[in-house]
């Protein structure tokens, strides 16, 4: 048996007239990056919740646009991503006066996902950058988690699960943070999305992450990195991901010579049971001239060559217990 | 991809410049990519210089040592072999008597593009390739038309190179572009007629033909016993107004610098608005059993991969070829 359940996290940028823009540039452009995705035989597609209006403009509703997923052999639209990068006065989840406009983005956003077959994945960014967020107590970190716990609530009464994607630049990042995150966070109402590149960066071992937190893991994004943060570049405003001094590019594809050792995790999901989406994620793949088409296909050579293998040998290991 | 069709795609969409697809970490993405979209097998295209290393024979085999080495390097990428290499002896390149221009069409040139052609043939046939695809002749705008002479003239070189490709188990297959100086219906069937079936076969291009005024899957159908390889790409134009006659057309109409102003020709399958029956094309392949390879070409389009990954798309949902 080899996985089938391989999504795609919606970051493309391709060529157009006006150009480089995201597919999303007309109705054309965005029919042929699906089919791209599909001839390379990912099946769940990800997106981010600022996208939805525009798909449901593009294909006469979100569910339409599921639709076409749908005729190019996907399954479904399996997460929507939320966040909140820069904290306003409007909206930063670690100022509790914000909630509850949150919670209304988070309502509003669950609105439009109505009539689709099934997004498993609420996935949230569960703070803003480190450098409006400092100093991170103990307090901050509560404060957050009741933000999360009230939202977490909310998705699974629409049959989501609120899971939350650390980034590298975000306040809760370090291991004892994303500890204590966890012990104020209610385990049947938030859960865990292991960003494999992210956690690197920021010192911290994703596959130890999933170790520790399998229960509470509900997804991934299978990307790489071939740096470490050794010079607090999370601390950089505004943001660390363009602007850090010391790297131009944090993230690879796999496959490429990174730091994440995805055979390895890829052994650990298979011996721990786990069986939900795992989710392929480029982010600014053209960076340095890349491109994210090419990103793309390598990847999925990765996960169809190597990554199989490791699932192969994972699974006879299984048989080999019993 | 698993058919009875055998399917390979070809590479020359990477090397869109003299400098640009050298790094073997770029070739093995590339070649990642062709097998991630469900092709293992690849053709090649000739070039020239130290910078086609993965194009001209003697680069290829300088840079992996020998046939195996660049069969292991394709491996590694989990592409299985080479279908076929496509040349031009027209082409000006450093290796074949310092860019020495010669023609098929001059009698005095024939056997130092024989002598040039041995390369090729000992490349093709030491990677187990099947074929040599060949332009069979020049441009048109470059010389006064033909006449059956001069095609009995063009069928003479190929046919003495048809004898070494069969000497060494491989084919040969004359690649009809819109460009060429073998140019209408009745010209490429007096050059097939000019050549010995036994040893010289056509390599049909679905964009090409139709781009030149060719129905291929008529042409095919007609000559189904000569083809013996199919580039099949997609095209949104014919040339309606003989612009392969403009000077430098390779420019002035390829690549819009005048006439209708048309800057990209060649399309992915299931282009908006193709010309090409494409399905009806390869239903005739099938209808004939077509042994050949049929390899898939993007040339001068856009983003490689893009197009490869449509492609790809094309031939799983509207051809019905699983990956």
């Amino acid at each position: 048996m080899t996985w089938t359940k391989w999504s795609y996290m919606d970051h493309w940028v391709t060529e157009t007239p006006q150009g480089p823009q995201p597919p999303s540039f007309n109705r054309a452009y965005m029919d042929r990056y699906v089919k791209q995705l599909s001839a390379l035989g990912f099946t769940g597609f990800d997106t981010f919740f600022f996208y939805l209006h525009m798909l449901g403009g593009m294909y006469g509703s979100v569910p339409g646009f599921e639709r076409f997923l749908q005729d190019n052999g996907f399954e479904k639209i399996t997460g929507i991503f939320s966040a909140y990068p820069s904290a306003t006065r409007y909206t930063a989840p670690h100022v509790r006066e914000t909630h509850d406009r949150i919670v209304a983005d988070c309502t509003n956003t669950l609105r439009t996902c109505e009539g689709l077959t099934g997004v498993e994945n609420f996935i949230v960014m569960p703070t803003s950058t480190y450098w409006q967020t400092e100093p991170v107590t103990d307090d901050t970190i509560k404060v957050v988690a009741d933000l999360w716990n009230r939202v977490g609530k909310l998705t699974l009464e629409h049959g989501m699960t609120t899971t939350c994607h650390f980034e590298f630049w975000g306040a809760i990042r370090t291991r004892p943070q994303l500890e204590l995150f966890f012990e104020y966070t209610d385990p049947e109402y938030v859960y865990f999305f292991c960003d494999t590149a992210q956690h690197t960066i920021a010192g911290v071992d994703p596959i130890q992450m999933f170790r520790d937190y399998r229960d509470r893991c509900t997804g991934f994004h299978f990307k790489d990195t071939k740096n470490v943060d050794e010079h607090e570049a999370y601390r950089t405003p505004p943001d660390p991901e363009l602007m850090a001094p010391h790297v131009t590019r944090w993230f690879y594809e796999m496959g490429e010579g990174g730091l994440v050792d995805f055979p390895a995790l890829m052994k650990e999901i298979v011996a721990s049971g786990y069986d939900g989406w795992l989710t392929v994620e480029h982010d600014k793949a053209e960076l340095g001239g890349g491109s994210y088409a090419e990103a793309t296909a390598v990847a999925k050579w990765y996960i169809d060559n190597v990554l199989a293998e490791a699932e192969a040998e994972a699974r006879r290991g299984l048989e080999s217990v019993r | 991809m698993k058919d009875t069709l055998r399917w390979a795609y070809a590479l020359n969409q990477w090397n869109v410049r003299l400098d640009v697809f050298v790094r073997h970490e770029d070739q093995q993405r590339a070649l990642k990519t062709v097998s991630a979209c469900g092709f293992d097998t690849i053709e090649l295209a000739s070039g020239t210089g130290r910078w086609d290393n993965i194009s001209r024979p003697e680069v290829i085999l300088l840079n992996h040592g020998s046939h195996s080495g660049f069969l292991d390097f394709l491996r590694r990428a989990r592409v299985q072999g080479v279908s076929s290499m496509f040349w031009d002896p027209q082409a000006p390149a450093e290796e074949e008597e310092g860019y020495a221009f010669r023609s098929t069409a001059n009698p005095d040139d024939h056997d130092a593009i024989v002598e040039w052609a041995k390369p090729f043939v000992d490349f093709l046939a030491g990677v187990g390739a099947e074929q040599l695809v060949v332009r069979p002749v020049g441009s048109a705008w470059m010389s006064p038309p033909l006449g059956a002479d001069g095609i009995k003239v063009i069928g003479d070189v190929w046919n003495r190179i048809g004898e070494l490709t069969s000497a060494a188990g491989l084919g040969l297959a004359l690649h009809y572009d819109c460009l060429g100086a073998v140019h209408t219906t009745e010209e490429l069937t007096g050059l097939l007629e000019a050549t010995d079936p036994a040893t010289v076969g056509l390599a049909l291009d679905t964009a090409e033909f139709t781009i030149g005024g060719i129905d291929p899957v008529a042409y095919y159908r007609e000559h189904a016993d000569r083809v013996t390889h199919v580039h099949l790409k997609d095209t949104r134009y014919a040339d309606t107004g003989e612009e392969y006659r403009m000077p430098g057309a390779e420019s002035t109409m390829l690549k819009g610098g005048a006439g209708r102003r048309i800057e990209r020709w060649f399309y992915e399958l299931g282009t908006e608005d193709g010309l090409v029956d494409v399905p009806g094309f390869v239903a005739a392949l099938r209808e004939r059993d077509f042994p050949g390879w049929v390899v898939i070409e993007s040339d001068h389009g856009g983003n490689p991969a893009e197009l490869a990954m449509l492609n790809s798309w094309y031939l799983q949902h509207e051809l019905g070829v699983a990956k």
